[in-house]
């Protein structure tokens, strides 16, 4: 049955057989992928599944290394973005690529200028004339004069569906296929839904593939949902037989109850209380929050951007200074005002982008894992280079660094290697308390997996770790206790005993 | 971080009043000048009270337009590279190098040759060429645009240098000077031809797709690249069109003083920049345009004539400006904050 309602509609885009290998992982293992005209087609899979190797393939940024790429039956080179969008494939990112000291019109038909000519010189009020057509056309309230740095998520997103909408006529396609990534999760309410009322309006000549986190989403709008695992097509469904239990199972493969996280290596955390967090606030950003962390605990923060959650981290990291509340470690109050007062209290902070705020990267493995103990590594007053050594190959050995040579830069770690010398960097400054902003975050399946090895190792050595990580199942799979916050509140405690875990539907009406 | 504060505020009351409040907005960030005009206001109100109206004599008004024309034409030049989010510095060296050039084609005390008018394009292909070798360096080897412009500036002055032999070279034909420095309608000639040049590119800025292409490099290299801007190409002729109008300032130092010398382009970019940054061109680029350019430069000079003619110390003069400059660097930040960065 599914067949024939497929069969109705024409295919725009085909791909058949794709291979798109990176070194040391393969990203896509011979995938085929249909998508029809005039649909809506949603497209689902775990962070790495693949989702974005293939729509920078499907938008020319990356070449498949094997396979071939159908667009109307012709099998096509998209060489970039500019080509793909010729060939009727545009798509808008999370936060819109709109340049922002340019105009909504500017925007919308930057490149194409020379169409705006009046006596040949570019005129503002053509394209502002043009761009109102446009945008009335869909029903979106913008002033195409207005700078672009002046509009919302929402409304930035709109002018960029709207630009590739107008490409699209321009380059005569009846069908364009429009990729939208993460299109809702920088959107409010009321316009998540204003999002989906001009997106089906759009859909009456075009095609939308829509990828999304959010499998309610999905499933409430999709036409057609694909779902993608480990670089592979798994399945397709037509929207009435979707269900989003079901497309989990799917996404995961394995099911929940395996082994992913390192699960049986989790323990119950020691009765000590190391940090206890009183009242604390940061104005804007959240409310006051009380919660206590255990030695040995592995504690999940959970909550979509603008949940505070980050911020809610900084503060006890100190990079951000929290205006309510006290902090205390090890049952004495401490003053947390900068990220040198949490270093000297033995908190440690691993943050999100390791290559900005985590590593000197253009200095040697041995000076990053130093960093902080200088004043331990003096032997008469001056630095000693033996101690460094030392302490440097110590840390390395412990924390299992794959480098050849204490020296070497580490810009050219991989990004499992580089987390684990940050990790070895606090470690070795004696830090008690770990906060991992997003771990694993652009590390290889391989190397995520010693990284959960290495978090139940630190566990297990009576280290306390408050975590935030890319997905909901590894906030599940790795923590102890989960605390779930929303607009900047604690909503819910959780926990996550090894036998008991709940799952990500279990939680996600308190996240959403 | 803001987001989410952003995002409420962003509800708006009466679409009547939401419009109204854009246009505003737009209007002022696309000017984005009132502040300078205020600025400029103040500095002429101060010197009008601190010299007891002689600051606002008709002669002395004709002295500032006067001295604000070369000054300016060199900002307008060099705001070009900085809408573009890159930096010229090589303005002292092209000058130089279009000075001495145009001392020895001119019909001078040194050489036998006579050019006549043909000099004007000469010192425009000459400052093109500078302009373009600035830009190939910078693009092609990928070379930071504030090293490869300062570099090639000590690179033509040294040529200037050469090439004069170090010493001034005196023209013979006065013809140049006695227009350059005549009036139309009692408006200094120089400070005409400054406008002109305003005026072409004003039209570059705003009715080309060169212009726009500028400005979008300046807001988002990256972004720019991907919509399909041809970056390189843009930013070659952006640094060509610069230089070339070095190179007519060049020419006009000269013909200014009817001697022609590598020095001549001595101590022009300081005062470039701060009228830059004064105006209210970003330094970050993106912001700014003819207007600011203009502004910046009636400032500068209207605060330095001032400052002579309440007769104060040189020394402390130079001091003032260099204040000046940090200050309104300091301003042009925050506002590039509040413009782009939310």
């Amino acid at each position: 049955m599914m067949q024939q309602v497929a069969e109705k509609k024409k295919p725009v885009i085909e791909l058949k057989n794709i291979f798109k290998k990176f070194p040391g992982v393969t990203a896509l293992k011979g995938f085929d992928l249909t998508i029809y005209e005039k649909e809506i087609m949603g497209l689902v899979g775990e962070n790495g599944a693949g989702k974005s190797t293939l729509m920078k393939i499907l938008t020319g940024n990356y070449q498949p290394d094997g396979g071939s790429y159908l667009i109307g039956g012709k099998p096509e080179t998209v060489t970039d973005s500019l080509d793909a969008i010729r060939k009727g494939v545009g798509m808008v990112f999370q936060e819109g690529c709109t340049i922002p000291n340019l105009t909504v019109a500017e925007n919308i038909f930057i490149c194409h200028e020379e169409e705006f000519k009046q006596f040949g010189m570019v005129s503002e009020k053509a394209m502002q004339k043009a761009a109102r057509e446009m945008l009335q056309l869909y029903d979106i309230d913008i002033d195409p004069g207005v700078l672009c740095n002046k509009l919302s998520p929402a409304e930035l997103q709109m002018v960029e569906v709207t630009r590739l909408l107008w490409l699209s006529k321009f380059y005569n396609h009846d069908n364009p296929v429009l990729i939208l990534d993460e299109p809702t999760t920088v959107l409010l309410e009321k316009d998540v839904k204003k999002l989906f009322n001009i997106l089906n309006e759009i859909k009456k000549h075009a095609t939308i593939v829509l990828i999304s986190h959010r499998l309610e989403e999905i499933v409430e709008h999709s036409d057609r949902i694909v779902v993608l695992k480990d670089g592979d097509y798994v399945t397709e469904m037509m929207q009435k037989d979707a269900e989003i239990s079901n497309i989990e199972k799917l996404m995961v493969g394995r099911g929940l109850a395996t082994e992913h996280y390192r699960e049986s290596e989790q323990k119950v955390p020691e009765d000590d209380v190391v940090l206890e967090v009183k009242n604390l606030a940061l104005e804007g950003f959240f409310d006051p929050i009380s919660f206590t962390l255990r030695k040995g605990e592995i504690l999940a923060l959970v909550g979509l951007i603008g949940s505070g959650k980050e911020e809610l981290c900084r503060c006890i990291g100190g990079s951000l200074r929290a205006t309510k509340g006290s902090v205390s470690v090890e049952g004495k109050p401490v003053a947390i005002q900068s990220p040198y007062s949490s270093i000297r209290h033995n908190i440690g902070y691993i943050p999100i982008d390791r290559r900005v705020e985590g590593l000197a990267t253009d200095m040697d493995i041995a000076e990053n894992i130093n960093m902080l103990v200088y004043p331990r590594l003096k032997a008469k007053g001056l630095l000693n280079s033996r101690k460094e050594k030392e302490n440097a190959e110590y840390w390395i050995k412990e924390g299992k660094v794959k480098a050849t040579s204490i020296r070497m830069k580490c810009v050219n770690l991989s990004g499992g290697n580089q987390q684990k010398v940050i990790l070895a960097k606090w470690l070795s400054a004696d830090s008690q308390i770990l906060l991992l902003d997003h771990p694993t975050r652009g590390i290889d399946v391989g190397a995520k997996d010693e990284i959960y090895h290495r978090i139940r190792e630190l566990a297990k050595e009576g280290k306390s770790m408050i975590i935030m990580c890319d997905t909901l199942e590894e906030d599940i799979g790795l923590s102890n206790r989960m605390l779930i916050m929303k607009d900047g509140k604690l909503v819910r405690e959780a926990e996550c005993p090894v036998e008991n875990k709940p799952t990500p539907l279990d939680l996600i009406d308190s996240i959403v | 971080m803001n987001g989410n504060k952003e995002t409420i505020s962003q509800e708006r009351k009466s679409p009547f009043i939401n419009t109204a409040i854009k246009r505003l907005k737009a209007l002022y960030t696309k000017g984005s000048a009132s502040g300078q005009i205020l600025s400029l206001g103040i500095v002429v109100l101060i010197f009008t009270v601190g010299t007891s109206g002689r600051y606002l004599a008709i002669s002395n008004i004709r002295t500032i337009l006067g001295l604000v024309g070369i000054p300016m034409i060199i900002c307008l030049a060099m705001h070009l590279v900085i809408i573009m989010g890159a930096m010229d510095l090589s303005v002292e060296g092209v000058v130089a190098i279009a000075a001495v050039s145009s001392g020895m084609l001119i019909h001078n005390s040194r050489t036998m040759i006579d050019v006549g008018i043909w000099i004007l394009p000469i010192v425009i292909i000459i400052g093109g060429i500078a302009g373009m070798i600035n830009g190939l360096i910078n693009t092609k080897w990928r070379m930071p645009s504030f090293i490869t412009t300062l570099g090639i500036s000590w690179v033509l002055f040294g040529l200037a240098v050469m090439i004069s032999g170090g010493s001034s070279i005196r023209l013979l034909d006065v013809r140049f000077q006695q227009v350059i420095m005549g009036n139309f309608l009692g408006i200094p000639f120089l400070f005409i031809i400054a406008l002109l040049v305003a005026g072409v590119l004003y039209i570059l800025q705003h009715k080309t797709k060169l212009g726009k292409h500028m400005y979008a490099i300046g807001g988002n290299e990256t972004l720019a690249k991907q919509a399909g801007v041809k970056v390189d190409r843009v930013k070659i002729m952006i640094f060509t069109i610069t230089g070339m109008i070095y190179g007519i300032a060049g020419l006009l130092l000269v013909a200014r003083l009817n001697t022609a010398q590598a020095r001549l382009g001595n101590n022009l970019l300081f005062p470039a920049m701060t009228a830059i940054a004064v105006g209210g061109v970003s330094l970050s680029g993106g912001i700014g345009g003819v207007f600011n350019a203009i502004l910046g430069t009636l400032i500068v000079v209207a605060l330095n004539n001032g400052l002579v003619l309440m007769q104060v110390n040189p020394y402390a003069q130079s001091a003032v400006n260099g204040i000046v400059l940090i200050s309104a660097v300091a301003m042009t930040i925050d506002r590039k904050k509040i413009g782009i960065i939310k």
